[in-house]
């Protein structure tokens, strides 16, 4: 047994868009490294669950600690997959100057990516399969392969938590299986995926554990545990009610002759 | 027939010798590079998707410049630019404060800072050249640009300021490219997003003033937007697009200055304007043509 601290806490954290809070009280220690799934429904905030360990949002409450400290201390061993739907793909960079991006943190202010950074940003390509790809403009590429590339440069900031922002949305089967590859690789290596994700279907194969959320935190642990009926209802309480009101409209509208 | 024969005379009229004279070349050589800077600047600006703030700031230039008139009494060009530079910065400031305490969107906020600096501006040239205050007539050329009164000393004051924010812009080409493409990313990763994205914003004032001599507040924009439009038309290298665009902003500058040298009363704005239009237009039908993009 190791003294070393939680890789990742949250602590009371409360988050609000301007009056309406978003994300209320939540309380989550993460102390293993693992594939950990972020899952509830749509607007449950789990997007800024991973923004509020980031410090991409001001908690309204809470404070986040990783690995024992404050993040402006660890960044370094931060890496992020934000949506992908939060850049403009007609921007004028290849996949190879997308990658790069993710040694800049340790190239530094003023200075250029250098032949060793070369050579992580290609790795981390192989590693997800892109690197015939890297002369190409980030616009040619399919929805997966963006996703891809968007991986690679988190692989190539050489992090010890990785959060990924829903990286298995309208992504291949193919490119789906290869994320899929490497997030276990990281795993395996001693490293935290933390995972948002909107789908419930794969959620038992592909996490160790998993967070139940719902503006508030519902449920976490290992996830055949975690991922009852019980907690699933509790969480998805406002979905299910708008699918019953549908149920109960459809059947309203097929007894009218 | 008579209207062709009457522009033939009229063309006759036109002094071609006065195109190489000494400070004709002069100018535009310092026009030049603020074309060319413009060009540069103004692809970092584009890709920030800050095209209408650059904008609002030349047009609150004009409240500056009038403003630095009134005060001084002094009508020396790096005078009225430092005061068109003052008022860009609070024209800026009064954006960002606007969209952080009022419930103004991007948009108005930055409709309302344009149209309330320019309309500024016009009400005070207007207010003293009515006064008949000696020297207030010249504050016109500052509307449309008008480079034939500027002297040998001006143009190197032009291209001196010119020079220097293309280093700055190469100094800092990584960070201000990470804050452009992926902003959440390079916050998280810790780099300070608004540091960059305000260095941004002033090396676009920056160049909207040094700008404002050949162009004017209400074409300047033109200069910092069409030439890096007009280059990514051509390529999907970021490097390749600033020398494009700086290149495509030169001969735009040059060309501008060239014509309003020759044409009596023409102003240097709208003819740079018309000609980066063109190499615009024509950057857009010969790339469609070389290799039409999927009809999506």
């Amino acid at each position: 047994m190791s003294l070393a601290p939680p890789l990742v806490e949250f602590h009371d954290v409360t988050v609000a868009y301007g009056r309406r809070p978003v994300l209320w009280n939540v309380d989550l220690t993460i102390s293993e490294p693992c594939l950990f799934g972020v899952v509830g429904p749509n607007g449950a905030g789990k997007s800024t669950l991973l923004k509020a360990a980031l410090g991409l949002v001001p908690l309204a409450g809470g404070m986040v600690r990783l690995f024992g400290q404050p993040l402006e201390r660890v960044r370094r061993r931060v890496g992020y997959v934000p949506q992908r739907e939060t850049v403009d793909w007609d921007f004028p960079v290849s996949v190879m100057d997308v990658v790069l991006m993710g040694t800049y943190s340790r190239v530094g202010w003023l200075r250029r990516p250098a032949a060793a950074e070369r050579a992580v940003a290609r790795e981390s390509l192989a590693r997800v399969g892109l690197e015939d790809l890297a002369d190409r403009q980030i616009g040619r590429l399919s929805g997966g392969q963006q996703q891809r590339v968007f991986l690679a440069r988190a692989l190539a900031q050489q992090a010890d938590v990785y959060f990924l922002d829903e990286p298995m949305a309208g992504v291949d089967a193919r490119s789906q299986e290869q994320i899929l590859a490497v997030l276990s690789g990281l795993r395996d290596a001693g490293k935290l995926v933390i995972v948002v994700h909107h789908d419930l279907r794969a959620v038992t194969d592909w996490f160790d554990a998993v967070a139940l959320i719902d503006m508030r935190l519902v449920a976490a642990g290992p996830t055949r545990e975690t991922l009852t009926p019980d907690n699933l209802r509790r969480t998805y309480a406002g979905a299910i009610d708008v699918l019953d009101e549908v149920g109960r409209a459809v059947q309203r509208r097929s007894r009218t002759p | 027939m008579t209207s062709a024969v009457g522009y033939l005379s009229c063309l006759a009229a036109i002094d071609l010798s006065g195109l190489l004279a000494y400070n004709t070349l002069i100018v535009a050589a310092g026009t030049a590079a603020v074309g060319c800077a413009a060009g540069v600047v103004g692809s970092l600006s584009v890709l920030r998707k800050r095209a209408l703030v650059g904008d609002a700031a030349a047009h609150v230039t004009l409240v500056g410049v009038a403003t630095a008139f009134a005060l001084t009494g002094r009508r020396d060009l790096p005078t009225l630019l430092a005061g068109g530079f003052a008022a860009a910065l609070a024209g800026l400031l009064v954006l960002v404060v606007m969209r952080r305490y009022t419930r103004t969107r991007d948009d108005a906020a930055t409709a309302i800072v344009l149209s309330v600096g320019f309309g500024g501006g016009i009400a005070l040239v207007a207010g003293m050249t009515a006064r008949g205050i000696p020297g207030s007539a010249g504050l016109e050329n500052f509307l449309l640009g008008h480079t034939a009164a500027l002297t040998a000393r001006d143009a190197g004051v032009l291209a001196g300021v010119s020079l220097a924010t293309v280093v700055v812009v190469m100094l800092f080409l990584k960070e201000a490219t990470l804050v452009a493409f992926d902003r959440s990313f390079a916050a998280a990763a810790g780099w300070p997003v608004a540091v960059v994205d305000y260095l941004l914003v002033v090396l676009v004032a920056v160049m909207v003033v040094v700008g404002l001599p050949a162009a004017g507040a209400v074409l300047v924009t033109a200069l910092v937007v069409i030439p890096p439009v007009a280059a990514r038309q051509w390529t999907d290298r970021l490097g390749t697009m600033l020398v494009l665009a700086g290149v495509i902003g030169l001969v735009s500058a040059v060309t501008g200055v060239a014509i309003s040298a020759v044409v009596p009363r023409l102003a240097t704005g709208p003819v740079i304007v018309l000609v980066a239009a063109a190499i615009f237009a024509i950057s857009v039908l010969f790339t469609r043509w070389r290799s039409p993009r999927e009809a999506a």
